[in-house]
């Protein structure tokens, strides 16, 4: 059986460029291409999932998150190969990030109380806690009868336990530990009278607010003040160490600038 | 002959093989050089939650009568691209801080701050080219050098956010608006075309559009949202809008998408996704069966030219059971007011309605020149009847939807208050000047001329009383607020408020207003300490249902509380709507049920008689000691037609105050436009409740 010349040819080259194609797709490349997951490594992977979850992964799903670590792994080798790293402002953020973190986190060791008690003494009035109320109360709608209404309620919770013209406040009738901004926010600000220096556990008033008059029941109240420092011992610690954090960035940031020669185009037009 | 065959199926094999290979092998090229795969992109959930934030224990136990909470559900920032090309600067992170109450400032320099802070707000960009025209701005940015990018550079620097640079900049507003100018899209065989195909994701395809700064802008609005959400204090949504239109009458059909927690998916689904919102439901949909529940509010319906709630489908066809269902379950809420208008109802839908003329804007969103835009089919009261008339074809109700307010402001910060109004898409509407409530200086009118010569734009100025007055932000206003009724201060509770649709909406004063209906209420004592659980126990709240007993009249309650920043309440109104059995004929009827100052309705007219509170318009003060702290009743409908589909809401009226443009007048020592409402009545609305009569079978046979 012979072919014609042109037939032969044509064949030829179909077949290699079928292993041509072959070839690329194979042996796409050969450098060394291991992947080595370390126990720690999947201890590590294995308590994240824990922890967002509550409970171990099962054998599918410890699968599936080694699967997931690999193709990461993966992704991540052939975009460094590709050099799609170079010049890219998220990562080159990312990695400016990671120093910062590096630099705060290094060389964390216990303040001392005396440190701590100085910062505390410092930052005193961010650690206020302001005061708050827990009352009821009965409301008189605005009129011109209502502080009169509201006087013979007062003798009439006395007498028969509650006042028989009360009505019912838009915003209900009892409120569970608001501070004073609450309550300007929800009566207006002439009822904060009402809570400077009460009596506690008695009916009280009347008082005005933006609505009407009311009569109040105080049952608790926490006052504000500022914690002794044993009590926030913790938070302040935390607080000077996020200071601290912040320093040690700024310190090594000035220690290294004085090594770097900035060059900028002295004839640029801002 | 037989070589011949042989030679043919040898031929054909071979090339059979060869183009398998060749697919097989670009597909492996595709994947591993480009990370081209078959898959959805914005169907990708993320949860944004931040992991070692401190958890705050929310302690305040929760009120099963429910407490009103306060908010705005529609806030931009720079991130949004017509905010930034108006100058705005505003991150997420100040847009929270100002809702928490502390002082932010204005593009123009002044400051912006509330007198009370809010209880719930959201942050919602525009998710077109989220977060990429900051990225044209900054001359540091890998997008800089584009042909595309440069009429952006710079434009927020301190010095360009001049009053001067407002030509230029509604000018970049219409050549972004317009669609087109950001498509410079890849050459066909670009990967990136393919990548976009493939992931389903069409910016992609677009050399102007940078996908990694477009992820990280909505991963920072969603991180803000995370950050400010304090469970019992402050609630923070994560949301965007979802900004599309027609393409052909250049209707608007803007929404608010909102995510009821901290997931969302990777990209918000944009106009360049679809311009169709049942696109958007259909999205919607498929994130609600992996789980994620999320609502979407129609907003500027006023300014849609009809287009927002039509009686036919995005494509003309008949609106039918599935499509009802399937607004109904993603859209329960619509924007009934905001800075731009309010869309309750027109004088020409509602010309018996003495309160209609109210906040009119009457122009198309974003059109440019300024178009109008026809009110039929754009206004809530009119929505509800064709809500109603479709239920009677059996077609479903695609208009059951409650009702809130918001604001729209582009600055991060709303504008709530008439006394202290900054509108609210920067430097074209922050001043007085530019917003037409005093009049313009030679100056300025002549740079007016200028620029609309140069774009080809009729002059934006008017003449009224021999000033000339820019106009275009002139009916715009210091108006909205959300509001709801849940139990606490969080997250689920307030989303689930929505979703029943226990929610109103106010002008921006912090009126708050309760709303039963039911069988039995009128026997409640409206003075006992009870109120509110009884009519729970008998009635039905706003956004519910009210389904018929009998022949028995509904019996409503209402009882509304003053904002004590505010002016006194004046009458609380309910308006009746209803169509009849017998032929789908639609009615209106607003009835005062309230009046303020012991006054009474007249019982033939509905009407409250005058309360006496009037406006002194030279220096905006009001008649003292006229109007009331709160209203409440109860009230029966006296033409009801138990046959008849029927929705009943409330509308809560102030005294009259000054309109901003007044205050803005008075302050600047000039005459307030005659041509403009010198006052207002800053009011609430609530939800409707819908009254649903025994099912009857009536056969509707269509011409």
């Amino acid at each position: 059986m012979s072919l014609k010349p042109y037939v032969r040819i044509i064949l030829f080259f179909l077949l290699g460029f079928i292993i041509y194609l072959a070839d690329i797709t194979m042996n796409y490349d050969e450098e060394s291409k291991d992947i080595f997951i370390s126990d720690q490594e999947l201890d590590g992977l294995f308590a994240a999932w824990n922890s967002q979850v509550g409970r171990p992964p099962n054998e599918q799903e410890a699968l599936n998150i080694v699967n997931d670590f690999i193709e990461e792994e993966i992704l991540y080798r052939e975009a460094l190969r590709l050099g799609l790293d170079q010049n890219d402002r998220i990562i080159k953020r990312r990695l400016a990030q990671k120093i910062s973190f590096l630099k705060q986190e290094t060389d964390r060791e216990e303040p001392s109380s005396k440190k701590l008690t100085d910062f505390f003494g410092k930052n005193r009035d961010k650690y206020y806690v302001p005061a708050t109320f827990s009352f009821t109360h009965y409301y008189f709608s605005k009129s011109s009868e209502a502080k009169n209404k509201a006087k013979s309620g007062l003798s009439e919770i006395i007498e028969l336990g509650a006042p028989s013209t009360s009505e019912p406040f838009f915003l209900g009738k009892n409120f569970s530990e608001y501070s004073l901004g609450e309550i300007e926010q929800a009566f207006g600000p002439e009822l904060l009278v009402a809570f400077k220096n009460p009596n506690l556990n008695t009916w009280i008033g009347p008082f005005s607010s933006s609505y009407g008059e009311h009569l109040l029941f105080i049952n608790n109240q926490s006052l504000g003040y500022s914690p002794e420092f044993s009590e926030i011992e913790d938070l302040v610690k935390q607080d000077y160490m996020l200071q601290e954090q912040d320093k040690k960035l700024n310190d090594y940031l000035d220690s290294v600038k004085a090594e770097y020669r900035v060059i900028i185009n002295p004839t640029y037009e801002f | 002959m037989k070589t011949r065959i042989a030679l043919i199926i040898a031929g054909v094999s071979a090339l059979f093989v060869i183009v398998a290979v060749c697919y097989y092998a670009l597909m492996q090229f595709a994947e591993e050089k480009y990370s081209i795969v078959l898959k959805d992109s914005s169907l990708e959930i993320v949860d944004f939650a931040i992991e070692d934030k401190e958890e705050i224990t929310n302690d305040v136990p929760p009120n099963p009568l429910k407490n009103p909470y306060f908010g705005d559900l529609h806030v931009h920032t720079r991130y949004s691209f017509d905010a930034y090309v108006f100058g705005v600067n505003a991150t997420p992170y100040d847009a929270y801080r100002y809702a928490k109450g502390e002082m932010i400032k204005h593009p123009l320099g002044y400051e912006m701050q509330l007198k009370e802070p809010l209880d719930f707000y959201a942050v919602t960009d525009h998710g077109i080219y989220m977060g990429m025209i900051q990225e044209y701005g900054d001359p540091n940015s890998p997008q800089a050098g584009y042909e595309w990018a440069i009429p952006f550079q710079n434009i927020n620097r301190e010095e360009n956010r001049t009053l001067e640079s407002m030509g230029e900049r509604l000018n970049l507003f219409s050549l972004m608006a317009g669609d087109g100018y950001l498509e410079r899209p890849y050459p066909v065989w670009h990967p990136k075309m393919w990548q976009a195909i493939f992931t389903k994701n069409r910016q992609l395809a677009s050399k102007a559009f940078d996908y990694g700064v477009h992820k990280s802008a909505w991963a920072d609005i969603a991180n803000a949202a995370e950050e400010n959400n304090e469970p019992g204090k402050f609630t923070t949504f994560i949301g965007y809008e979802f900004t599309a239109g027609t393409e052909v009458e250049g209707g608007n059909l803007h929404r608010n998408v909102i995510f009821e927690s901290s997931k969302a998916p990777i990209r918000p689904w944009s106009r360049e996704d679809s311009l169709n919102p049942m696109d958007l439901w259909a999205w919607m949909d498929k994130l609600r069966t992996k789980g994620l529940d999320s609502i979407a509010i129609p907003h500027n319906s006023n300014g849609s030219n009809g287009e927002m709630f039509e009686v036919e489908t995005y494509y003309g066809t008949p609106i039918d059971l599935t499509y009802s269902e399937t607004r109904m379950r993603n859209e329960p809420i619509v924007e009934i007011t905001q800075v731009k208008g309010t869309s309750d109802t027109h004088p020409l839908l509602s010309p018996d309605d003495d309160w209609a003329d109210f906040e009119i804007m009457d122009g198309r969103v974003g059109a440019r020149p300024p178009t109008y835009s026809y009110p039929a089919g754009g206004y809530v009261r009119d929505a509800y009847l064709r809500g109603l008339m479709l239920d009677w074809k059996g077609q479903g109700n695609p208009y059951k939807f409650g009702l809130i307010g918001s604001t729209d402001t582009h600055l991060g910060a709303g504008s709530f208050d008439e006394s202290n109004f900054w509108s609210k898409v920067g430097v074209v509407d922050g001043s007085p000047m530019s917003r037409g409530s005093i009049p313009l200086t030679e100056k300025r009118l002549e740079q007016l001329k200028e620029y609309s010569e140069e774009y080809n734009q009729p002059v934006s100025a008017v003449e009224v009383d021999g000033n000339s007055y820019a106009i275009g932000f002139d009916q715009w206003g210091a108006s909205g607020l959300a509001a709801v009724w849940a139990e606490e201060n969080t997250r689920e509770s307030i989303f689930s408020a929505l979703r029943r649709k226990e929610a109103f909406a106010t002008t921006g004063p912090r009126v708050s207003v309760r709303f039963f209906a039911g069988f039995d209420l009128a026997s409640i004592d409206v003075n006992a300490e009870s109120l509110v659980e009884r009519a729970y126990d008998k009635g039905v709240p706003m956004g519910a249902d009210l389904f018929a007993d009998g022949d028995k009249v509904p019996e409503f309650l209402v009882w509304a509380q003053k904002d004590k920043h505010s002016a006194s309440l004046q009458r609380i109104q309910i308006i009746k709507g209803s169509i009849t059995n017998s032929g789908a004929r639609p009615s209106e009827r607003v009835f005062d049920v309230v009046c303020s100052d012991g006054l009474e309705v007249d019982p033939s007219t509905h009407r409250c008689p005058d309360n006496g509170a009037r406006v002194n318009i030279e220096d905006c003060s009001i008649t003292d000691n006229v109007g009331a702290t709160e209203l409440k009743a109860t009230w029966r409908d006296p033409d009801f037609n138990p046959k008849d589909k029927a929705f009943y809401y409330v509308r809560v009226l102030e005294n009259p105050t000054c309109r901003w443009s007044t205050w803005d007048a008075l302050k600047a020592g000039v005459k307030p436009r005659s041509d403009m409402h010198k006052t207002i009545q800053e009011r609430a609305w609530s939800s409707p409740i819908w009254y649903i009569p025994v099912p009857e079978d009536i056969d509707i046979f269509a011409l």
